[in-house]
């Protein structure tokens, strides 16, 4: 469940797109994508679009009205296009922020039906450029469930400031209470060896004053929070233990909460919370170290294959001489 | 040919904003990623709580560089914000004229951004509080007044005790203003909106006389019938003994409100500092 960073990141695409043979030099410019500047600059300069520039001398000559009129149309034509595929990229942009506020996994049925519509052929592509407007702008990774689930959620490139930073506040923003909510049963989770059941969180959180039911000012329904939200929002998982009669069920952390938190810090958590160190707990400590060095190699070999996705993508057009635009 | 190549590499190296053309978009560093993504979590933020975020974001991610001017820092980001249809706006509030941010999309927007907070029978009754808001004439809709829409609001069947929390989610989100047992607009509500109430309301909304904008609060001329922010009111009229109305010439009635800028700066820093001592003691 913990997400692998190279099944995460996205499929980069290369020159692939449609084979038709009248909006070569449009495909070739939108497929290029992945370091393309956003739409000013396409539209300025037609010229400096060498691979359509190449296409067009090929079938009118531009020195003839008709020509020159052709060439313009089909000029005109590609930059609606272009603008089209700009404007639904921004709303899919902003599709995800809003959606991630919530938590929940976005799946790619949800953005071709809100957002992208009929241009659900060029779904690769989209997806990689509002990727690439998310990291760059916003400093979030646009990462996959895995390559088979068409299913998204947002990781902050950021983590949360250390507690003896002067404007901790500042980055715990609107949610800080829930995620509160959250840590504790994580912590509870990790400290009962992984899961916890169900009755053993709801003693935890009486003792907090926390009921299922009762509404609550800061929590809303407690029992919708933990039972729906963050079972949705994939912070928790929630399942029946076999064999246990009358039935239990029991929570573990969700994959989400794998991309967001570590073990270490959880325990930190625990251990500022009974003023003690991490180190009171040797067997959660031990596990959490070993999670922290599995972090770490995950992210090196992240970073490697990155690098060699970079290389071989610049080796790639500059091979085919596509210009990205 | 040659710049062709070079700038291609570039591009493939690290995505660059910064290419020809006669708009060059501003480059983004974790500076400024760390400070919008703030500012969208707080929605919306006072000038002098905007400038605090800056620095905390130069403290953060480049401790050496010079903080640069607030407004060319946020020119720069709106200028790469600009292909994404949303930019930085700036506002003020409607009661003293305090100058505040919020990231607002460009395109018009229904009540979308709340959307992701608030169930639908939350958000109907927001529509309902927002439109006793904008017929009231004084800007204000009574507690009393949205609770006894409660019945016709869409979705979950929802009691007053409930929407009496609600709306003060309302107000802790910053989408409403209460005093005294009633509600207004916060200043991020209408930044935010400012664009979906003038294409949903029309008829019943109110324009201020001197920039233009939507107005919820405000002064009104008893004959002519224009409005003003107050803010704008003494901007207009400051140091003028006879007021007079620059419609129909009549004598403004009303009090001619007096804002210190001075004052709101000490304000501002005195805040500032009050919080970090709070957070230094533990």
């Amino acid at each position: 469940m913990l997400q692998k960073p190279e099944s995460g990141a996205l499929p980069i695409p290369q020159a692939e797109g449609e084979k038709d043979g009248d909006r070569d030099g449009e495909t070739q410019a939108l497929t290029a994508s992945q370091n393309e500047v956003p739409s000013p600059f396409l539209q300025e300069s037609p010229k400096e679009d060498l691979g359509a520039r190449k296409e067009e001398g090929a079938t009118e000559s531009a020195l003839t009205p008709k020509g020159s009129r052709t060439l313009a149309a089909k000029a005109l034509a590609r930059r609606r296009a272009y603008r089209r595929l700009d404007r639904t990229v921004a709303e899919l942009v902003q599709f995800l922020l809003v959606k991630d506020k919530k938590k929940s996994p976005i799946t790619r049925s949800e953005m071709v039906k809100y957002v992208i519509g009929d241009l659900k052929d060029l779904f690769p592509e989209i997806i990689a450029r509002a990727a690439e407007h998310l990291r760059y702008v916003f400093g979030f990774e646009l990462k996959q469930f895995g390559r088979k689930h068409h299913t998204y959620i947002l990781v902050n490139k950021f983590k949360p400031l250390e507690e003896e930073e002067e404007v901790e506040e500042e980055d715990l923003g609107g949610d800080g209470p829930r995620l509160g909510l959250l840590i504790m049963i994580l912590g509870l989770i990790y400290m009962k060896g992984n899961s916890a059941r169900e009755t053993q969180v709801w003693e935890m959180l009486r003792r907090l004053g926390v009921r299922p039911s009762k509404y609550h000012f800061l929590f809303g329904y407690p029992k919708r929070l933990i039972m729906e939200d963050f079972v949705q929002q994939r912070y928790l998982n929630y399942r029946q233990v076999p064999h246990t009669n009358p039935p239990e069920c029991e929570f573990s952390w969700g994959p989400r909460s794998n991309l967001e938190i570590s073990k270490m810090k959880v325990l930190g958590f625990v251990a500022k919370l009974h003023k003690k160190e991490p180190q009171h707990w040797p067997v959660q400590y031990r596990e959490a170290l070993a999670d922290e060095a599995d972090r770490a190699r995950a992210k090196a070999r992240a970073e490697a294959s990155m690098r060699a996705r970079a290389r071989a993508r610049a080796r790639a057009t500059d091979r085919a001489g596509i210009y990205p635009w | 040919m040659e710049e062709g190549r070079a700038e291609r590499r570039r591009r493939t190296e690290a995505p660059s904003h910064t290419q020809g053309g006669p708009r060059r978009a501003g480059v983004m560093t974790d500076v400024h990623r760390r400070f919008l993504q703030l500012l969208m979590t707080h929605g919306v933020l006072e000038e002098w709580d905007v400038r605090r975020l800056q620095k905390h974001c130069y403290r953060v991610h480049d401790r050496t560089a010079a903080v640069e001017e607030l407004e060319d820092f946020i020119n720069n980001i709106n200028s790469v914000l600009e292909s994404l249809y949303i930019e930085i706006k700036k506002g003020a509030t409607e009661d003293d004229g305090r100058p505040v941010y919020a990231l607002v999309n460009l395109a018009t927007t229904s009540v979308s951004k709340m959307a992701s907070d608030f169930a639908e029978n939350e958000l109907d009754l927001f529509r309902k509080a927002l439109e006793l808001i904008i017929d009231s004439e004084t800007g204000f809709a009574s507690s009393t007044n949205i609770l006894n829409l409660v019945d016709q609001l869409k979705g979950k069947k929802m009691r007053k005790k409930e929407a009496e929390q609600v709306l003060q989610k309302f107000v802790q989100n910053k989408w409403l203003i209460e005093k005294e047992g009633e509600f207004t607009l916060h200043s991020r509500a209408i930044l935010e909106m400012e664009q979906y109430i003038r294409e949903t309301y029309p008829d019943a909304v109110k324009i201020c006389n001197i920039c233009h904008s939507l107005l919820i609060q405000g002064q009104s001329c008893e004959t002519c019938g224009i409005r003003m922010h107050l803010p704008c009111v003494a901007k207009y009229f400051q140091s003028n003994s006879e007021p007079r109305c620059p419609h129909c010439n009549d004598y403004w009635p009303h009090e001619i409100p007096v804002f210190d800028p001075e004052k709101e700066r000490e304000a501002g820093t005195s805040r500032a500092t009050k919080r970090s001592l709070r957070s230094r003691q533990h």
